[in-house]
C-alpha cells in the first residue's frame, strides 16, 4: 500500500479511526456513563432517594427472604416467576417482584416490582417508570431502534477497528512515550495532536483492556466456531459444560406445594457460611417443576459469574452449584468479562474507570477534530471545502456536542414528564433522540466556530438546568444531599455543575480565538472532556 | 490510607520519569541535568512504580492491577497539567508528594 | 467486413475505457480490496484457526474452547495489522487462503468429516 511499514500504519490509523470515530464516541460515552448505571438509576427514581442501607444488612437477609416468599404467595400465586432482590450498598432497597401474565406469543411478561425500605420494612411508593442508567447501558452495546443482533455486530465491528487503531497508534506515535508530559498550547493542529496523544497515553492500558474485553463480552456472537467445532450442540453445549447451574427444567402444569423456604436457606448457609445473598429467584412456583436459584455477591474476586445455587422447588434438594474452584483458563476468561463490566469495583476504582473512560472520549473526539483541522490548514485561501470535509465537520459538531445535549435532555425529561404519562420510559428515550436529531439538523446547515460556541452555551445551560429542575421537582438538592450524606446523588449534581463550568470554559476559549483569527486554534479540550461527565 | 500511599508512589515515579527528561528538568531547575542524575531519576522511578504496583496487587488482588492503571492515568494527567501550564509549581508539588509518601508510609508501617 | 471492424474498434474502445477507469480508480480499488482482505480474510482465518485450536489444545474440552475464544480477538487484530503491513495484495490473499484451507482441512480430518 504505502512504501514503508511505518507509513502504512499511519495511513491505516487515520482511515480506520475516521471511519468509525463517531460511533465509537457514542459507545465510549455511553459506556463511561454506564459505570455509574446504578447511581443514575437511583437519581432518576426520586421515590427511592430516601432508602438507606440498614446497619445489619446481611443479618436481615434471612428474614427478608422469608417475608418476601410469604408476600408473593399471597399476591401472585399464579405467576411464572418470582424474584427477591436484596439490598446492596449501591442499590439500598428491597424488591419483591413477580412476572406479569404473559401476553399471547411472548416469552416474558415483564416484572411487577414492589419496593420496600429495608430499614423500616415499610413499602416505598412505586417509582416513576424510567430506564435510568439502564438506557445508557443498553445504548452502549445494543444502540437503539435497531435490531439487537445487527446492532451488536455493528458495535463489534467498530470495537475491532478501535483495537486496530490503538495498536497502530502505538506503532506510529513511538514518540508519545518520549514527551508524554508536554502539551504544546496554541499550536493549531499540533495542540490537537498533543491532546490526542496525552489522552491516549494517559490510559493506554485501560483503552486496550476495555476494547479487548468488550469484544470478549460479545465473543459468542462474533466467533462461535471454536465452541461449534468442539461441542455437538455448539455454544449451548459449552455453557452446559462450564456452568453447572445452567439447567432449564421443562415447565409442568401439575401443581405442587413449594418447599419451606427455611429448608432451602439452611442449605445455603451450610454451603456458604457468610453468604451475602443478592438474589433469590423462583421459577414456576407452586408447580411440580419449581426451581429456586440463589445468587451471592462475589466479594473482592475478579469474577463476573456470580456464585449460584440451584434447588428443586418441591423437595428442596440441591440440583446444581457453581464450582468454587475454577480452572486457570476459566479464571482467565471470566476475569476478562469482569474487567470490562467492573461491577464489583470499589468507589475509588469506579472513579478511576470513569476517568479513563473520559480520557477515551477525549482521545476519540480530538482524533476526529484533528483530521478536519489538518485538512483545513492545508487548504489554500480560496479553495472550496470538499464534501468529505464538510461531512466530517458536520458529524463532529453533531456527535461531539450533540450527545451531551441529548443526555442532559434525557435527564431533564426524567424530571419534567408527568408521572402518569403512558409508556413514560420510551418517551424519555424519544426526547433523547429528538434532541440529538435537532442538533444534527442544526449542524447540517452551519458548523463553523460560531456554532460550536452556541452549542457550548446550550450544553452549559442544559447542565445547570438538570440541577435546577431536580431541586425544584424533588425534595432534595445539592445542599440537602450533603447534609443527609447521599453521596451518589450529590456527585451526580456536582458533575452536572462541573460540566457546566467546563462548557463555559470551552465557549470562552473558542470566543477568544474567534476574535483573534491569527491566533492558532487551541483545543477546547478541557471543555470537551467534560461533556462526558454528565453522570455521577 | 494504603490507596493514598499507592497513588502517591505512582505519582512520584512519573514525576521522576519526567525529571529524567532533559527538557523538563531544565524547565524546573533552570540548569541542565547530568547524565548520572538522569539515570538516578529513572532508577528511582522504576523502584517507586514497581512498589506501587506490588502494594496495590497485594492488597486488592486482581482489581489491584486495574487500580494501578487508574493511578497511572491520574498521575500522568496531573503531571501533564503541571509541566505544561504551571512549571513553577512542580517543586512545591514534589515536596508535598514526598511528604505524603513519608506520612502515609509511616501510617501504613504502624498499622 | 466494414461492420466487423467497426464492432472490433468499439470493443477495443470499451476495453480501453474500462482500463482507463481502472487506472484512475486503481488506488481506491486497492484500498477497498485491502480492507476486504483485512476484515473478511482476517475473520475467515481467525475462525478456522481458533476452531482448530479448540480441538487440538491439550486441555480439558471446555478449557480449550474458552482459551481459544479468549485469544480470537488477539489473532484477528494481528492478522488485520499484518494485512496492512504487507506490500503485495497477492501475497496476502494467497497466504490467507492457503493457511485457512490448511486449518479447515485439518479440522475436517480430525473430526472425521471426510
Amino acid at each position: 500500500m504505502k512504501d514503508s511499514f511505518f507509513r502504512s500504519m499511519t495511513w491505516m490509523h487515520t482511515w480506520v479511526g475516521l471511519l468509525v470515530c463517531w460511533l465509537l464516541y457514542l459507545i465510549f460515552f455511553a459506556g463511561t456513563v454506564s459505570f455509574f448505571r446504578d447511581e443514575i438509576t437511583l437519581w432518576s427514581k426520586p421515590a427511592l432517594h430516601d432508602a438507606h442501607v440498614p446497619q445489619e444488612r446481611i443479618g436481615l437477609q434471612h428474614q427478608q427472604i422469608i417475608a418476601g416468599v410469604e408476600y408473593l404467595k399471597t399476591v401472585a400465586p399464579e405467576s411464572n416467576r418470582w424474584g427477591i432482590y436484596l439490598p446492596s450498598e449501591r442499590e439500598p432497597w428491597l424488591i419483591y417482584a413477580y412476572e406479569k401474565p404473559r401476553p399471547e406469543g411472548k416469552r416474558f411478561g415483564g416484572w411487577n416490582d414492589y419496593y420496600i425500605n429495608p430499614e423500616t420494612g415499610a413499602p416505598i411508593q412505586q417509582p416513576r417508570e424510567t430506564k435510568g442508567g439502564n438506557f445508557f447501558y443498553r445504548l452502549h452495546f445494543d444502540l437503539h431502534y435497531i435490531d439487537v443482533r445487527t446492532a451488536r455486530w455493528i458495535v463489534c465491528f467498530a470495537s475491532l477497528f478501535m483495537l486496530v487503531a490503538l495498536i497502530s497508534g502505538v506503532v506510529i506515535h513511538k514518540r508519545i512515550f518520549k514527551d508524554m508530559f508536554s502539551f504544546r498550547k496554541n499550536k493549531g493542529s499540533r495542540s490537537w495532536l498533543d491532546g490526542h496523544n496525552v489522552s491516549s497515553v494517559l490510559a493506554l492500558p485501560f483503552h486496550i483492556m476495555i476494547t479487548y474485553t468488550g469484544l470478549i463480552t460479545l465473543i459468542f456472537m462474533l466467533f462461535p466456531y471454536p465452541a461449534m467445532t468442539a461441542y455437538d450442540n455448539g455454544v449451548r453445549g459449552l455453557f452446559n459444560d462450564v456452568l453447572p447451574t445452567n439447567v432449564r427444567t421443562q415447565s409442568s402444569a401439575e401443581s405442587a406445594p413449594l418447599v419451606a423456604v427455611e429448608t432451602v436457606l439452611d442449605q445455603v448457609y451450610t454451603n456458604w457460611p457468610n453468604a451475602d445473598i443478592t438474589q433469590f429467584a423462583i421459577r414456576d412456583p407452586n408447580t411440580a417443576s419449581a426451581t429456586i436459584t440463589v445468587r451471592a455477591a462475589t466479594g473482592t474476586q475478579v469474577r463476573d459469574q456470580t456464585p449460584t445455587l440451584l434447588f428443586n422447588g418441591v423437595d428442596g434438594s440441591l440440583m446444581a452449584k457453581t464450582r468454587d474452584e475454577l480452572s486457570a483458563t476459566e479464571v482467565f476468561y471470566d476475569s476478562l468479562t469482569a474487567l470490562h463490566t467492573g461491577r464489583l469495583a470499589n468507589p475509588l476504582l469506579r472513579w478511576l474507570y470513569f476517568l479513563c473512560g473520559v480520557a477515551g472520549c477525549v482521545m476519540i473526539a480530538t482524533g476526529c477534530i484533528m483530521w478536519a483541522k489538518r485538512i483545513r490548514e492545508r487548504m489554500k485561501k480560496d479553495q472550496v471545502p470538499s464534501f468529505g470535509l464538510k461531512l466530517v465537520e458536520g458529524l463532529n459538531l453533531a456527535t461531539l456536542m450533540g450527545l451531551p445535549v441529548a443526555t442532559s435532555a434525557f435527564f431533564i425529561a426524567n424530571r419534567l414528564l408527568p408521572i402518569t404519562t403512558a409508556e413514560r420510559a420510551d418517551k424519555e428515550i424519544l426526547v433523547f433522540f429528538v434532541t440529538w436529531l435537532a442538533v444534527a439538523l442544526f449542524a447540517l446547515f452551519k458548523r463553523a466556530k460560531q456554532q460550536w460556541i452556541m452549542l457550548a452555551w446550550v450544553n452549559c445551560i442544559a447542565c445547570i438546568s438538570i440541577s435546577l429542575v431536580n431541586a425544584l421537582t424533588t425534595n432534595g438538592n445539592l445542599i440537602s444531599y450533603v447534609l443527609n450524606s447521599q453521596w451518589a446523588l450529590f456527585s451526580f449534581d456536582l458533575m452536572c455543575l462541573i460540566s457546566a463550568v467546563l462548557f463555559i470554559v470551552q465557549a470562552k476559549k473558542l470566543r477568544t480565538q474567534l476574535h483573534a483569527p491569527t491566533a492558532p486554534f487551541r483545543a477546547n479540550r478541557a471543555g470537551k472532556s467534560n461533556l462526558r461527565e454528565q453522570n455521577t | 490510607m494504603s490507596e493514598i500511599l499507592q497513588f502517591s508512589l505512582c505519582l512520584f515515579a512519573f514525576n521522576c520519569f519526567a525529571l529524567a527528561k532533559f527538557n523538563h528538568y531544565r524547565d524546573v531547575f533552570k540548569v541542565r541535568p547530568t547524565q548520572t542524575q538522569s539515570n538516578q531519576f529513572v532508577v528511582v522511578a522504576w523502584i517507586s512504580i514497581l512498589l506501587s504496583l506490588v502494594l496495590s496487587v497485594v492488597e486488592y488482588k486482581g482489581y489491584g492491577a486495574l487500580l494501578f492503571c487508574g493511578y497511572m492515568a491520574l498521575s500522568v494527567l496531573i503531571l501533564m497539567i503541571f509541566y505544561s501550564f504551571k512549571t513553577s509549581w512542580v517543586k512545591a508539588m514534589s515536596v508535598i508528594n514526598i511528604s505524603v509518601i513519608l506520612f502515609s508510609g509511616l501510617f501504613f508501617a504502624i498499622y | 467486413m466494414h461492420a466487423q471492424s467497426q464492432k472490433n474498434s468499439q470493443l477495443l474502445m470499451l476495453v480501453a475505457k474500462i482500463s482507463q477507469y481502472y487506472q484512475s480508480y486503481a488506488y481506491q480499488l486497492a484500498v477497498v480490496s485491502r480492507f476486504f482482505a483485512a476484515i473478511v480474510g482476517g475473520y475467515l482465518f481467525t475462525s478456522v484457526f481458533t476452531a482448530l485450536m479448540s480441538i487440538t489444545l491439550p486441555l480439558k474440552k471446555s478449557d480449550a474452547v474458552l482459551l481459544s475464544i479468549s485469544l480470537t480477538i488477539f489473532i484477528y487484530s494481528c492478522v488485520f495489522i499484518w494485512v496492512f503491513a504487507v506490500k503485495s495484495l497477492k501475497t496476502i490473499w494467497i497466504t490467507i487462503l492457503l493457511t485457512s484451507s490448511a486449518c479447515g482441512l485439518s479440522i475436517a480430518l480430525l473430526k472425521g468429516w471426510l
